[in-house]
């Protein structure tokens, strides 16, 4: 298990040549393009015009600024800060959902982010064709998902409702399957944007369960995730971010601990 | 292990073989988008894919009667003739409806995965296709033996009509779906642009007569040129001009250029946005 260090340098461990890391951002920031690019209606500009209104009030506002993150394969570390610090950004540009407005990013493997749970999911469908449907958003193709379609059911323990329309599903049960798919998918990277907190307590527990054995399996994992508890009990190493910037790198109890003083 | 830069991320904007290499990537992905198209479209509908024939027959019925009886074009079988055109209007029509909100109605998808976005476009084209498929089918069979009386060797050029089509479709709905997501507009210039186009692009009437002076500019609308071809090997069951064809061939090319490109170029920002 690699150790959790302060400075995002990275040292090559015993191997003379250097170890490519499973997630790499250098300098990277991100502008939204909303700010950068104001779009300007036709109805917007006569408002403003009417109203005496400056024209351009969009100040180019950074949700990210010159991050640097190094994060070794077999490591789980944490993003934390409070509403609107750019975590959920950070993801999005590790997951190439949005591109870095500046900076590089690189990863290595399969990397599945569940940002949102069941993002691919239809109501009309039902659980199987839902199973198939967000197999395929995530990339996994159909011969990889026959292998694991009885994990994931399993797992998610809706068996009996596998031939049921989705929109029939409690709510509960539809984040259980959306689950259970993303993490059985075993990707080499694995980015979750709290969505830690479904199903009850018992499926909850053998979500930690899951996700720990994926770790010690060597999967990487990143999380965002506001429950505390839940960032020491899975991860190592904790980054602390406040509006775009990174405070703070290192072992997750202190950051912990430095990020509690901080907000005080 | 393969390692990815990702310069604008993988939903981003990228040159024209990387594009290529990404959605061939994700073929699954698009192949269980037409399918959940078409899953939602038919299931629990008694009558399903009757509904999809309802409309444009009904439309077809409604020009014959008007067209045959109270304004007189002069066609043998004029039925024939409006069968064989309507049903690729109206798969057109269609298409590029369902571009004004594709991304829209997939925000939730685009802001939580990261993937090639033109998969939704292409999975829209792609649904529409089998549909359209299904009915052409028909229509041969039902002109074939009611209108030619025998199988015209021209009906095996039907395929290449179809890529020029689905080029087309792909071509034109890629720019609709990219204005859509910067202005609410699309959506309602659109419909008048269609029925304007409708006019302008012979569906019920021959290419014929348009004036002589008139046809370079009525073949700027590329529909023109594709309804065209379609009258002559299914209408009139005879191979085109290699002109007509090669011409039509070459402005699906460039529409599909152009619109890709117009795609592209704000390819990394519809997550930031829908």
């Amino acid at each position: 298990m690699p150790s959790s260090t302060a400075t995002p340098a990275f040292t090559p461990r015993s191997s003379e040549r250097a170890v490519e890391a499973a997630v790499e951002l250098r300098g990277v920031s991100k502008r939204f393009y909303y700010y950068e690019h104001r779009t300007k209606t036709l109805r917007e500009w006569f408002i403003r015009r009417i109203l005496r209104r400056p024209l351009n009030v969009g100040r180019a506002e950074f949700t990210l600024r010159n991050f640097d993150l190094r994060v070794e394969r077999g490591e789980a570390v944490a993003l934390i800060g409070s509403n609107g610090s750019g975590k959920s950004t950070a993801l999005r540009l590790i997951a190439g959902i949005y591109g870095p407005s500046s900076g590089a990013i690189r990863t290595l493997g399969r990397l599945t982010a569940v940002i949102e749970l069941g993002a691919g999911f239809h109501p009309e469908l039902t659980g199987a064709d839902n199973v198939a449907l967000y197999a395929a958003v995530l990339g996994l193709g159909r011969k990889e998902l026959a292998g694991r379609y009885d994990e994931i059911v399993d797992f998610a323990e809706t068996r009996d409702f596998m031939d049921t329309p989705l929109k029939y599903y409690s709510s509960g049960m539809e984040a259980r399957l959306a689950f259970s798919i993303a993490v059985c998918l075993e990707p080499d990277v694995l980015l979750l944007d709290e969505v830690l907190a479904v199903g009850d307590q018992k499926f909850r527990a053998r979500c930690f369960h899951r996700l720990r054995a994926y770790h010690e399996r060597g999967g990487t994992l990143i999380l965002v995730s506001h429950e505390l508890d839940q960032v020491r009990e899975l991860c190592s190493r904790a980054v602390w971010l406040d509006r775009g910037v990174m405070v703070m790198d290192g072992g997750v109890d202190n950051v912990l601990a430095a990020s509690r003083a901080g907000s005080r | 292990m393969s390692a990815t830069d990702q310069v604008a991320g993988i939903a981003g904007s990228a040159k024209a073989p990387r594009r290529l290499s990404q959605v061939w990537r994700y073929r699954e992905l698009l192949r269980s988008m037409i399918i959940r198209n078409l899953k939602v479209k038919y299931q629990r509908s008694i009558l399903g894919f009757v509904w999809t024939l309802i409309n444009p027959l009904l439309t077809v019925a409604i020009l014959v009667l008007v067209f045959s009886h109270v304004v007189r074009i002069p066609l043998k079988d004029y039925w024939a003739f409006v069968l064989s055109g309507y049903f690729v209007w109206n798969c057109m029509l269609q298409t590029l409806n369902t571009g004004t909100y594709i991304f829209a109605e997939h925000s939730r998808l685009t802001r939580s995965v990261a993937f090639p976005s033109e998969i939704l476009v292409f999975g829209a084209v792609g649904s529409r296709l089998l549909e359209f498929l299904a009915e052409i089918t028909l229509i041969l069979v039902v002109l074939a033996a009611f209108h030619h009386f025998r199988i015209p060797p021209s009906f095996a050029l039907l395929p290449v009509l179809v890529v020029i089509q689905v080029l087309l479709a792909i071509g034109l709905a890629l720019p609709i779906a990219t204005l859509s997501v910067f202005y609410y507009d699309v959506q309602h210039a659109l419909p008048i642009a269609l029925t304007t186009l409708f006019y302008l692009s012979p569906v019920f009437y021959p290419v014929q007569m348009v004036p002589e002076a008139a046809r370079p500019f009525y073949f700027v609308n590329p529909l023109a040129g594709l309804l065209t071809l379609y009258h002559e090997v299914l209408y009139n069951g005879r191979m085109p001009s290699l002109a007509l064809l090669s011409g039509v061939m070459a402005t699906a090319l460039v529409v599909y250029a152009i619109g890709y490109a117009i795609f592209n170029r704000y390819a990394s920002v519809y997550a930031e946005i829908v």
